[in-house]
């Protein structure tokens, strides 16, 4: 069976069993970004192979495709591995930015091409940093691929690394499969089946205390995880900040009520 | 002058070739042979044809191993070097045969023919040797095509198609080797050459990343393997394999060129498994203090100019124990070694009387 996937996906062509891949590196050609194409991928080009991690992970490539044989996303969208490793090896910018508009979001990460790679190549790496330079770069590709994610930065943002029940929306991770969007829809009752002592609430996992929410995003701030987040949605980084801008002054309410400095 | 004493250790094309040489021009000559008959690594296995020319195997070895009889040379079969000491006035070699008491010998000069390996894919998991009884190394395959017995180990069934899968155990840094084996591409095909005479119904295909088929052996196998024998060619490795519902073996591989992974099922694949030097290569080197270059195999004094010269002064190497090679490189290695041998042997002869004068 083949599950429908993020959005972003949609638009590369399925696999086909019958029909000849198009010839892979020139995919898709540039999207009108409203900005200088060529300059935006002259700078991203730039930044990746500036990165430390470029000269680490991406070594040579003897186009064995054992990487791709092993690799979940290569049999359901036309990308492969090897393709994101030529890419990374091409020398050419526009070639990396056109790769970072959809391909690079194909892969789940799971590693499975390292383990296969014979020229002792990083591919989930450089995947990974790629995307890393696409959300950096607001890319409307990483824009996209976040937006499910905007209610999940957000508490974990918030609240600390928690996973709560109502995270799970069927619209937008189709990819989950059918079952997901059935039991996301009574999750009340579902909760209360537990049966051991949980928050009979959907909305979070345990209470965080406040103070540990302030000293996270302290270091959100200063680690700059705030700006690559408002890189992709900024709107989300206002919200993010009113709500721990009313926690801070509930915060030195309540140390100034009991005393404490 | 009394004639030089070389010892040649190993009889593989490699030793035999030095012996005869050697003998023929006039040297006492010990082959030392840890298996109980000559023709190294090809006879143990028991291959079947020989590439490029498609000859059986004893119709190429067999004669060498005739002029090593009739030469004069003293060949020692079951027999081991158990002790190896240089110094001043020779080479100190204690022999054992199997079972039987050790015998001192004293050699001018020494030549290393202990050949090489077959890596071992039991290492390569995922191309399931060991797991499925219808993945066959080199060494099963040749051996089945040697007696004539094409079957699928699993059910004994004729195999209606036939996968090769190129490069195992070489050219891949996840498992140390790093280098080509040289003789994996046109042994495969010339297995796929084979295969296909003697049973044209079954379908035969080779996966490759690059075929090496150097020199000759272009026209004489890989073309020729097309234009006469249909063999087919699939650009791209097979990254693992699966057993299908029907029992076949699925193999899981991507075709570089059509750009898209495949899953193709088989009857039988054959992994072309590299060469390493052997135990014997590796021993001996030990015990004679020979340097092992970065591949593990013995390191010539000078890879470029020297390549029959070992590290140690009236030691010299040929054949595969320097490296992967076929057989008519190593016939010629052993030639050339022995020449260097003898040359040494009577340079120092040389040189003793000079001193005793
Ligand atoms: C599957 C396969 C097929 C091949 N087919 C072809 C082909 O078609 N055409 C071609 O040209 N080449 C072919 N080759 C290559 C060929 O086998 C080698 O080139 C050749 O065997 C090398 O000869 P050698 O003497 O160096 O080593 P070996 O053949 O390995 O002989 C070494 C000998 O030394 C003995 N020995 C090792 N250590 C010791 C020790 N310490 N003491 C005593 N004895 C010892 C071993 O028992 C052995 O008899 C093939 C190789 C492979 C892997
Ligand atoms: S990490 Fe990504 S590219 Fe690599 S095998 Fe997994 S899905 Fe494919
Ligand atoms: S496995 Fe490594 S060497 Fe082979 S195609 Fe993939 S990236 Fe290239
Ligand atoms: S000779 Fe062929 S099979 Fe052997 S390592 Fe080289 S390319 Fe691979």
């Amino acid at each position: 069976m083949v599950v429908e996937a993020l959005s972003v996906l949609r638009n590369l062509p399925a696999r086909k069993k019958e029909e000849q891949a198009e010839p892979s590196i020139l995919l898709g050609g540039s999207r009108d970004l409203g900005l200088d194409t060529l300059k935006l991928a002259q700078d991203i080009y730039d930044q990746f192979t500036a990165d430390p991690r470029y000269k680490e992970y991406v070594l040579g490539c003897l186009n064995c495709g054992e990487c791709t044989t092993g690799c979940p996303a290569a049999r359901f969208y036309d990308f492969s591995p090897r393709e994101m490793l030529q890419v990374a090896m091409s020398n050419d910018p526009l070639v990396l930015l056109n790769a970072m508009h959809e391909k690079i979001w194909a892969c789940c990460q799971c590693y499975t091409c390292n383990m296969r790679c014979r020229f002792g190549n990083d591919i989930a790496g450089i995947i990974s940093v790629m995307r890393e330079l696409a959300v950096k770069n607001g890319l409307d590709s990483a824009k996209e691929v976040l937006r499910p994610y905007t209610r999940i930065l957000l508490k974990v943002m918030t609240g600390g690394t928690q996973v709560s029940p109502d995270m799970i929306q069927p619209d937008f991770f189709v990819d989950w499969g059918p079952d997901a969007v059935s039991k996301a829809s009574d999750l009340k009752t579902l909760r209360k089946a537990i049966p051991i002592d949980v928050l009979q609430v959907t909305d979070s996992a345990w209470e965080v205390s406040m103070q540990t929410s302030l000293e996270l995003f302290q270091i959100y701030q200063e680690s700059g995880v705030i700006d690559i987040v408002r890189a992709v949605d900024p709107d989300l980084v206002e919200m993010i900040t009113d709500i721990v801008d009313e926690w801070r002054e509930e915060f030195e309410e309540m140390k100034e009520k009991y005393g404490v400095r | 002058m009394s004639s030089p004493r070389i010892l040649v250790v190993g009889g593989g094309p490699a030793g035999l070739s030095a012996a005869c040489d050697l003998a023929e021009a006039g040297a006492n000559v010990v082959l030392v042979e840890e298996e109980g008959f000559l023709g190294g690594t090809p006879k143990k296995l028991h291959y079947s044809l020989i590439a490029p020319d498609l000859k059986p195997v004893q119709e190429v070895l067999d004669p060498l191993v005739r002029r090593v009889e009739q030469s004069g040379v003293e060949v020692m079969l079951n027999s081991e070097v158990a002790s190896f000491k240089g110094s001043g006035d020779g080479f100190h070699v204690e022999v054992r045969r199997k079972g039987g008491p050790l015998e001192s010998h004293v050699f001018d000069s020494v030549i290393a023919a202990t050949g090489f390996a077959h890596w071992d894919p039991h290492k390569k998991y995922e191309y399931g040797y060991g797991v499925y009884p219808d993945v066959l190394d080199f060494k099963d395959f040749e051996r089945m095509l040697s007696e004539d017995n094409l079957r699928r180990p699993s059910n004994g069934e004729t195999p209606k198609r036939i996968a090769w899968l190129l490069c195992v155990g070489s050219r891949d840094k996840q498992v140390g080797k790093f280098y080509c084996c040289r003789m994996g591409c046109v042994v495969s095909i010339k297995q796929a050459m084979e295969v296909r005479q003697k049973h044209p119904e079954i379908d035969t295909y080779v996966y490759y990343m690059d075929i090496r088929t150097y020199g000759f052996w272009e026209d004489k196998v890989y073309w020729r393997s097309m234009e006469e024998f249909n063999v087919k060619f699939v650009r791209g490795r097979i990254g693992s394999i699966n057993r299908g519902e029907d029992g076949r073996l699925v193999a899981m591989a991507e075709d570089t060129i059509l750009q898209r992974p495949t899953e193709v099922p088989f009857d039988m694949l054959v992994l072309a498994t590299g060469m390493e030097a052997s135990r014997g290569t590796v021993e001996f080197a030990k015990l004679a203090g020979l340097e092992l270059e970065e591949h593990g195999f013995i390191k010539p004094l000078q890879s470029d100019s020297l390549p029959v010269h070992t590290t140690v002064e009236g030691i010299f190497v040929a054949g595969t124990a320097t490296g992967p090679k076929a057989i008519p490189d190593s016939v010629s290695e052993g030639s050339a070694a022995a020449m260097k041998a003898l040359n040494f042997a009577r340079r120092k002869a040389v040189a003793e009387r000079q001193q005793t004068r």
